[in-house]
């Protein structure tokens, strides 16, 4: 009885106060996927972790809505010596830290000395290029000085990784640098994380430095929640209900039934680069049979893959990089043998690989079969089945074997397997070239165990040129070599659909690095 | 009484320790690198091999070994191989969820399982024992998932009345409570049909028994003799059930937890496993294990409550 | 645990009851319409997985991505899946590897159980040892194996095959121990041993015969659980790897087209109801056919 009435009570005072707690507006809320293991800018090469941190710190430089131009962000101006070895950039005077000291030239470059010191083990330092000195000239002048023309820099600056971060907060954390707190000079601040659950933002009240490309350089919602919905079926619902206001992972199947839901508004952006691919490792038998992976390349039907399991919300392609992508080489992409399966059993007869009993090819009494690695998330099973019924049609075996995503890095990094599928994103060619196909990246990133000295002598042209026509052209060389020797099978350029519902203004797709929402202005709530 | 409970405590101990024991050789052969986990997709090998020195992978096995036992007998289970949050914080925050979750569970389909399994009972083979029974074993044959996406898709989705995407508060605020019906019908709904089967078994069992059928000689009443003999009997193996199917339950528990975004411990054995976060992973297997036992344990305590022949037995 | 989790005492078999029993099974599991009609399931279920490769419509592996999830009527009688394959040749193909994959989970899981739950009824001294360990197997849920396992062997049927059985050894131990030790009471068993029956020989012609009971019933229901909790695993990803067709992964496989397509999610996991549903009326008819005194 007296719980009852305690029950009673409790209930009473909580309709008492619903209008009052109405009144504060309730946070903006994004779904995603999957959670990030940490928020360390350079500690994590997670997506996950890049677009929670491009919200809650800022880089020097910024990258406009074309994923192509540069643009201020902490720094204003910039100038580039003629030998393209040495950057000066100039600050802006007025940034202050989530807890109110004023940022100086001192605080950026503690920052990238962090980023490329070997002892804090950054699996991204290498992005950084090869770098003599960074100082501060004054408290708002760094000087970034480099061994060699780094012609990618710039684009490397807008990432994540390269952001402006607290000494004093680094060194009070430690390795829980981005676990329990963080400090930096992002639109929002770091307010609670629970892992796997939800990671809470609030505005940055000192901060009115927006990059050029938003309206208002001022952040206009005063709490945002990243919320954790790993279940498909329950991260649409909970759009279509309003039970959250942004999502930019909507599952592939429910973006044409999102776009026809009054109230929910379904942006694409249209610049997006984020590419599957499936890589093969050129000294394993069978697969070091160039013929095997051009027919493999002819065989497979990107198109249906495309339709059929991103449900036309993915665009198929025929080149090795996405032709959005800066130094795109559109005579690489004419070298790319089209889907033919035909012509694949043709070139597979012609060079000996006749078909065995069981319907699997053999050429010197070895099978034509490899086996193939992956991660099992939303599309890897449907894509790499898909392949597999293809390349059975020419008298192909491809064995699939899809890992959890966290084992999947350290099943990646072995030499078990033949063939793996991944998906990456990148901002230049440059970048996506260097980091998959040069020598010294082997054995990871390089899963290929592709050591061609051509090959390195391109890239590091493309990276070390002081001259964009000059890196163009290395680029665009590199491109065409690697196409020609099917090192990859290019599938789909993933799309970027923004979901937001009626209750928020301003939400425009960015992309960067796969985050959806970027730095977060313009933004706004209506209720 | 008292000397029974102890016994079983005592007994547990050699229990808990095959659980560590076993736990951390399931660790030790699992052929994932942490370091390379950490390390993530683009990492070469030199910071592969530096995470790992930072770790102290590179010691000897019986090293690390004697390392994790010594931490442990100081109540230190450590820090997360992956993101470095200790242990035992990330366990006291998911142990309440999952806590939460699986007694609101239990609360409803508990007593409804009891309810229908007796009333099945007394009227066996009728009618109403014919419906109940059918309802019971669809309840045993029905996938969670299927009941779990099934029910956001009725009462979250097509009606929407009810929320789904995770826990929003404590259970004491309105949203707290509404977050959690869901989640705790389809866990519950997997649970109502064991224990009816159960209950139903055990209520016939004791209805044909010797004691009952000399009740019932001696003129008590029906409901008298199915409430103070039969059910109290009875209810010895639906309480085993229940001890014994909490790990089912814990089973069901990580599912729903996905499904409904639960920031349950079920989510993060699973996380923790599957990357390799020896520390975390060895933590939620020691915890739930402990569950585990604890629950054992309490179910002994109650067969002696519940069965006077064991409280005489080992009586002093 | 201990003694203390025997069965009901009331629920002991009478000492005539193995010899009576027998003949009339058949026949009384007949009498019983669900019951006949769940023997009748499981027949059918069987031959269908065993004839799979003959009477399937389509190849179970390679599909059509121009049609994908088509619905039931649309494209075959049962539609298609996420990779345009037919359904009906799926569902066939999965039945045969989750039968497959719960009957020897059983098979494995109670054979090592029941060998274990006797001894520890029979040889007392053994008990402690035996039993203590069934509650270390106990104390790791079933899902936790089937994690760890995977995690050692590789995601795959016999990562959840070893996980089932060593899940369902100490349930079947239990139970086992607990009816063995009740029949161990009677006084029939005094007599054995005062006329010098082998221990073999008691528990073979006697003990067995009077626990099949109980055993019967566990075995069906177990039979159901492993079934759903194979179906769990798969459903987190531990289970059949892409392309086999395994209901359980299926139902997984599904779940992100279930607003859409309903029946490619649906259709594995109520063809995964209707096994457990058969296998459950089928224990319950069977327990109520071997208890003589429920028997009317």
């Amino acid at each position: 009885m007296k719980l009852a009435t305690t029950a009673l009570a409790a209930g009473i005072s909580a309709l008492c106060l619903a209008p009052a707690a109405a009144q504060t507006r309730a946070p903006l809320s994004i779904l995603r996927v999957i959670d990030a293991d940490r928020y360390d800018p350079v500690r994590s090469t997670a997506t996950s972790a890049a677009e929670v941190i491009f919200m809650l710190a800022d880089t020097l430089v910024s990258l406009d809505f074309d994923m192509k131009t540069i643009k201020p962000l902490l720094a204003t101006s910039w100038t580039v010596s003629p030998d393209g070895r040495t950057y000066t950039f100039d600050l802006r005077r007025d940034v202050k830290f989530c807890d109110g000291r004023p940022m100086t030239a001192e605080d950026v470059v503690y920052s990238f000395k962090r980023w490329i010191d070997p002892a804090t083990r950054s699996p991204v330092a290498a992005r950084a290029g090869f770098v003599k000195d960074i100082r501060a000239a004054d408290d708002h002048t760094v000087v970034y000085e480099l061994k060699e023309p780094s012609s990618d820099l710039l684009y490397q600056l807008t990432l994540s990784f390269a952001s402006v971060v607290d000494k004093a907060a680094v060194e009070a954390l430690g390795q829980n640098f981005g676990v329990q707190g963080f400090n930096a000079t992002g639109p929002y601040c770091w307010a609670s994380w629970t892992p796997r659950q939800e990671l809470v933002m609030k505005r940055n009240p000192h901060y009115t430095w927006g990059p050029p490309i938003y309206r208002n350089p001022a952040p206009q919602i005063d709490q945002i929640v990243w919320k954790i919905v790993p279940e498909a079926n329950t991260m649409m619902a909970a759009m279509q209900t309003r039970q959250a206001d942004v999502t930019y992972y909507p599952p592939h199947i429910a973006i044409d039934t999102m776009k026809r839901v009054p109230g929910l508004n379904v942006q694409q952006q249209k610049n997006y680069i984020y590419d599957v691919f499936v890589g093969f490792k050129v000294n394993k038998p069978v697969v070091e049979d160039g013929t095997i992976r051009r027919a493999a390349n002819m065989a497979v039907n990107k198109d249906a893959i495309a339709k059929a399991v991103y449900f036309g919300n993915g665009t198929p392609m025929h080149a090795l990089l996405s032709p959005t992508v800066i130094d795109y080489d559109a005579k690489a992409a004419s070298l790319m043998p089209a889907f033919d399966p035909a012509g694949a059993a043709r070139l597979l007869d012609a060079e000996g690989w006749k078909p065995g009993p069981d319907g699997v090819r053999v050429k010197d009494g070895r099978r034509a079969s490899f086996t193939l690695y992956g991660i099992r998330n939303d599309t890897g099973p449907r894509i790499t089945e898909a392949m597999q019924a293809d390349l059975r049609k020419v008298g192909i075996d491809m064995q699939i074997q899809l890992w959890d995503a966290t084992v999947a890095w350290g099943k990646l990094a072995t030499q078990e397997f033949d063939a793996f599928i991944l998906s990456y994103p990148y901002v230049t060619a440059t970048e996506a070239l260097n980091l998959y196909f040069k020598s010294t990246q082997a054995p990871t990133p390089n899963r290929m165990n592709w050591k061609d000295a051509k090959t390195d002598a391109l890239l590091d042209a493309a990276s070390t040129a002081n001259d964009p026509a000059a890196r163009t052209e290395a680029n665009a060389e590199a491109q065409r070599l690697l196409t020609q020797a099917n090192v990859w099978i290019p599938l789909v350029t993933q799309q970027m659909w923004l979901v937001s519902g009626d209750r928020v203004e301003g939400a425009r797709p960015h992309g960067l690095y796969g985050a959806g929402l970027y730095k977060g202005l313009d933004l706004s709530l209506k209720r | 009484m008292l000397r029974h409970v102890l016994q079983r405590l005592l007994l547990a101990v050699p229990v808990l320790l095959g659980v560590l024991l076993v736990g951390f050789l399931l660790m030790q052969v699992v052929p994932n690198d942490p370091a390379v986990v950490r390390a993530g997709p683009t990492a070469t090998q030199d910071v592969i091999e530096g995470i790992r020195r930072d770790l102290g992978l590179d010691r000897p096995l019986w090293l690390q070994f004697a390392l994790y036992l010594g931490r442990l007998a100081r109540g230190d289970l450590g820090v997360s191989i992956i993101n470095n949050m200790p242990v035992l914080e990330e366990l006291g925050n998911t142990i309440g969820p999952t806590l939460e979750l699986m007694l609101a569970s239990l609360a409803w389909s508990v007593p409804l399982g009891i309810g229908l399994g007796t009333v099945g009972a007394c009227w066996r083979g009728g009618l109403l024992d014919r419906a109940i029974m059918m309802v019971s074993v669809a309840g045993v044959s029905v996938p969670v998932f299927l009941l779990g996406l099934g029910l956001v898709w009725l009462l979250g989705f097509t009606f929407p009345v009810l929320p789904f995407s995770g826990r929003a508060g404590p259970l004491w605020t309105l949203e707290g409570l509404a977050g959690i019906i869901l989640p705790a019908l389809t866990l519950g709904g997997v649970f109502v049909g064991p224990v009816a089967r159960m209950t139903r078994s055990a209520v016939l069992d004791v209805l044909g028994a010797d004691h009952v059928r000399t009740a019932r000689a001696k003129g008590l009443s029906e409901t008298a003799v199915v409430l103070h003999h039969a059910l109290r009997n009875a209810l010895i193996p639906v309480v085993t059930l229940i001890g014994l199917q909490i790990g089912f339950l814990l089973g069901g528990a990580v599912v729903v937890e996905s499904i409904f975004s639960w920031p349950g411990i079920g989510r993060l054995a699973v996380g923790a496993i599957l990357s390799s976060d020896a520390p975390m992973a060895q933590g939620t297997i020691i915890i739930l294990s402990v569950g585990f036992i604890l629950v054992n344990l309490a179910v002994d305590v109650l067969y002696a409550v519940l069965d006077p022949r064991i409280r005489e037995a080992s009586g002093p | 645990m201990s003694e203390t989790i025997a069965l009901t005492p009331e629920a002991a078999p009478h000492a005539d009851f193995a010899v009576a029993r027998r003949p009339s099974l058949l026949r009384a599991l007949l009498r019983d319409p669900l019951g006949a009609a769940a023997l009748a399931v499981v027949l059918l279920v069987v031959l269908a997985a065993l004839l799979a490769p003959w009477i399937a419509p389509g190849d179970p592996y390679g599909g059509d991505l121009a049609n994908t999830l088509k619905a039931p009527g649309e494209a075959g009688l049962l539609g298609t899946d996420g990779q345009g394959r037919d359904m009906i040749t799926r569902l066939l193909f999965g039945l045969r590897t989750t039968l497959g994959m719960g009957i020897s989970a059983v098979v494995i899981g109670c054979g090592l159980g029941g060998l274990a739950g006797f001894a520890a009824a029979y040889y007392p001294a053994a008990s402690g040892v035996v039993m203590r360990l069934m509650d270390v197997l106990l104390s790791f849920p079933a899902i936790l194996f089937g994690l760890a396992l995977t995690a050692i062997v590789g995601p795959g049927l016999r990562a959840v095959v070893i996980a089932l059985s060593v899940a369902t050894v100490p349930l079947m131990a239990r139970v086992v121990r607990g009816a063995a030790l009740v029949v161990l009471r009677q006084d029939y068993i005094e007599g054995a041993r005062a006329l010098g029956m082998s221990d073999a020989r008691i528990l073979t012609r006697y003990v067995l015969l009077n626990c099949l009971s109980p055993i019967f019933v566990f075995v069906t229901l177990r039979f159901g659980q492993v079934i759903l909790l194979g179906a769990t695993l798969s459903f987190i990803g531990l289970g059949a790897q892409p392309p086999t067709p395994e209901l359980g992964a299926m139902a997984a496989d599904g779940r992100n087209f279930l607003f859409f397509a309903p029946h490619v999610a649906v259709l594995p996991s109520l063809v995964i109801f209707v096994i457990v549903l058969a296998f459950n009326v089928l224990g319950d008819s069977l327990r109520d056919a071997l208890d003589p005194r429920l028997r009317r």
